[in-house]
């Protein structure tokens, strides 16, 4: 499935600003629900039994917000765990590609099973595309590193 | 070795050559190919050198010669701003700081980031098992201990999952894996998997362990919860040869994090010996660099303890030992740690027993990384070190040590409740979605069966193309609900769905995270492990303590004649 933007990232990516504190705000769910919401908007206590009976919830409903895991990202950034934080990051950035473009650059990255210039491509196309700054540069440094250990496709 | 065996034997001798133990394997040692577990004479002695801000030297190799693994490790598994502090100190000072019950866990991650994979092995190599235990008591994430069962099926019959799930979610297992004989299964009994899942005691969190991208694709529709098997190897060629790389890895993580998913890495001693190119190194040193790697991925967590590998490091001297370190090195390095216990190893009782107290009596985040809740013919992950046989050996041990290893005794009836009510749940959904039919005889021989050999078979052919069908009309967990609600299950269906919801915030997504069965994550975060010594962190007390008493038949000690359950 794709994705869908909606106007209200713009509010939730701007209460990204929080100060979380970990001991007094985690599990975000049970004390945070006012920060969190779906892709489409929704506040996590509307999904319900009753909304997804009545033909209000889709799969959408049910997925995270790059907003939401940029505040999580925070929370392990305090408890002292900056690799996890920056692993959430990574995901808010992919929160927009659809499964299958996701799959996609996965097979890519695998040993010998694409040349440099395809993996740049990936690269040019998360960053213009998504602004996903992150992965791509993830992507770069595989480039990189594949060319100088000799496991690039050809 | 001794020579040829004399013409006569002793009886002693005979007895001792029949007993199970004799039946396992055991190797002497071959560093040269890797076989040893955690002393070789070819491990790289530790060093680092950073300038500029780079780690230029790691464990005398430079970073011109480095492998991928070295390169990923140094410049995402490292802090660069700790290490030459953390390397200076001496390898016995570090264990002290692990096992001191004064230093706290979180003084010992401080250190341990700064650590590369030859200093954490010099460091474990300084310590015995008993103090390995007391350094993962301190050093495992989750204050509360937990466990996770296999729930397979010899003939991947879905019906029979979805009972065992039950039942093994209602004797306390807080994550449920399953795997497939015939992949192509894998949506029905994942789907099983899910709904027996909530059948009784609700949260326990499922996954469906399969090839990388099609595991990713099931946890994207919700049809499973959490994911497992992303496997890491420490040796380039052995990474390549598993149709990967660090980098592939890294990013496969975030893509499940981009889904709200719970995911693990999984590696463990032995793996590259089998798999042909250890390098020359030892089994617990290539270990670690899979330790170290899925760290600087980002990934909260690791399934580590030899897993399929077990009969490697189990078959050479202080193979065991070496299981116990990469447990101990994965918990130090501030990961959860799924801790093994799960592939059979052994033909001993006595010996299966040694194997599993290491992690037991500490406390780990998951005991078994799989405790087979199937008897051992019907475990499609070859067998476990644990079996559906053993819960009431399990439950003993709990009560004589007053240790929890997260299982309890549960009666009968209540058993075959719930065993019943997931098959009939099942039987709904399949109708719901038009899957193929489960009937009222299969439902009641699951009720009361040990494993697939007592249940009638199913149409292979039409389970089948059903399970196909459920991939080609794109069916999601929401779907799931609706079929249980519609089933008759409003309850399951409130339980998935919350189970579902809990995406939305991603707090499953940090480290050790479980679901309770009130459905509240309960994390390193909120449910961090504060031991601190004697008087202190997790013990058995209050209520659950009262659980863990109650076995299959004790007496009133004022009527022996009066069992009290």
């Amino acid at each position: 499935m794709t994705y869908v933007e909606v106007d209200v990232d713009a509010k939730i990516d701007a209460e990204v600003d929080v100060d979380l504190d970990p001991r007094r705000d985690y599990p975000l769910a049970a004390h945070r629900p006012d920060l969190l919401r779906t892709p489409t908007g929704r506040r996590i206590d509307e999904i319900t039994m009753s909304a997804l009976l009545a033909g209000e919830i889709g799969p959408e409903d049910i997925r995270i917000t790059p907003a939401t895991l940029r505040l999580q990202a925070q929370i392990a950034e305090k408890v002292g765990l900056p690799q996890l934080a920056q692993n959430f990051r990574r995901a808010a950035e992919l929160t927009s590609l659809s499964d299958e473009d996701v799959l996609t650059i996965y097979n890519t990255l695998r040993p010998r099973a694409a040349t440099r210039e395809q993996l740049t491509d990936i690269a040019d196309r998360l960053e213009r595309d998504h602004g996903a700054t992150l992965c791509a540069e993830l992507v770069r440094e595989a480039a990189d590193v594949y060319e100088r250990r000799g496991i690039l496709a050809g | 070795m001794s020579g040829s065996a004399p013409a006569r034997r002793s009886r002693r001798t005979e007895i001792l050559e029949n007993r199970p133990v004799n039946l396992d394997g055991f190797v002497e040692e071959w560093p040269e190919v890797g076989m040893v577990a955690m002393d070789s004479p070819y491990d790289p002695t530790p060093s680092v050198r950073v300038e500029g801000g780079v780690i230029v030297e790691m464990d005398g190799r430079e970073r011109a010669d480095f492998d991928f693994l070295d390169q990923f490790i140094a410049d995402h598994a490292i802090d660069v701003t700790a290490t030459e502090k953390a390397m200076a100190l001496d390898p016995v000072e570090i264990a002290h700081l692990l096992v001191d019950p004064k230093v706290s866990r979180r003084e010992v991650l401080d250190v341990s980031r700064g650590l590369t994979p030859a200093a954490l092995l010099e460091v474990v190599k300084t310590m015995n098992v008993v103090e390995m235990m007391m350094a993962l008591q301190k050093m495992r994430a989750r204050r509360t201990p937990a466990n996770q069962a296999h729930s397979t099926s010899a003939r991947d019959n879905p019906v029979q999952v979805a009972a065992d799930a039950a039942e093994g979610a209602l004797r306390g297992f807080r994550e449920l894996e399953t795997t497939l004989g015939v992949v192509r299964y894998a949506p029905l009994v994942a789907i099983a998997l899910q709904v027996g899942a909530q059948a009784a005691v609700p949260g326990a969190l499922t996954q469906c362990a399969l090839e990388e991208a099609t595991e990713l694709e099931l946890g994207m529709r919700g049809i499973t919860a959490y994911a497992e098997t992303i496997s890491v190897y420490g040796t380039e060629s052995v990474f390549c040869d598993g149709d990967d790389t660090p980098w592939s890895k890294t990013f496969l993580a975030s893509a499940y994090a981009s889904r709200g998913i719970k995911m693990r890495f999984t590696s463990g001693t032995g793996s590259e010996v089998q798999m042909g190119n250890a390098e020359g190194r030892s089994m617990l040193y290539l270990e670690i660099r899979c330790i170290l790697v899925t760290r600087g991925a980002g990934v909260q967590g690791l399934q580590n303890g030899s897993i399929s590998c077990i009969g490697v490091p189990g078959a050479v001297p202080a193979g065991i030992r070496a299981v116990l370190a990469e447990n101990l090195i994965a918990s130090t390095v501030g990961l959860e740690c799924a801790s093994g216990n799960d592939q059979s190893f052994s033909h001993s009782d006595m010996r299966r027993t040694a194997r599993l107290l290491p992690q037991l009596l500490p406390g780990t985040d998951f005991i078994c990384s799989g405790y087979s809740a199937v008897p051992n013919y019907d475990n499609m992950f070859a067998g476990s070190n644990l079996d559906s046989e053993d819960y009431d050996d399990w439950n003993v041990i709990q009560r004589d040590l007053q240790v929890d290893g997260a299982l309890r005794h549960v009666g009968e009836a209540e058993i075959l409740a719930a065993r019943s009510r997931a098959a009939r749940a099942l039987q709904g959904v399949f109708a719901h979605l038009d899957l193929p039919p489960i009937t009222d005889r299969e439902i009641e021989a699951v009720t009361y069966a040990h494993g697939s050999k007592e249940l009638p078979l199913r149409d292979v052919l039409e389970d089948l193309k059903g399970a196909q069908s459920v991939m080609d009309r794109g069916i999601t967990g929401l779907d799931i609900v609706r079929g249980l609600d519609a089933a008759g299950f409003p309850d399951m269906a409130e339980s998935f769905l919350g189970v579902l919801r809990h995406r939305v915030s991603g707090d499953l997504l940090h480290t050790a995270a479980i679901l309770t069965p009130e459905l509240e994550t309960l994390s390193a975060v909120n449910d961090a492990n504060d031991y601190a010594g004697p008087g202190s962190g997790y013990r058995p007390t209050g209520a659950r303590w009262e659980q863990m008493k109650r076995l299959r038949h004790v007496v009133s000690a004022r009527n022996p004649e009066e069992e009290v359950g």
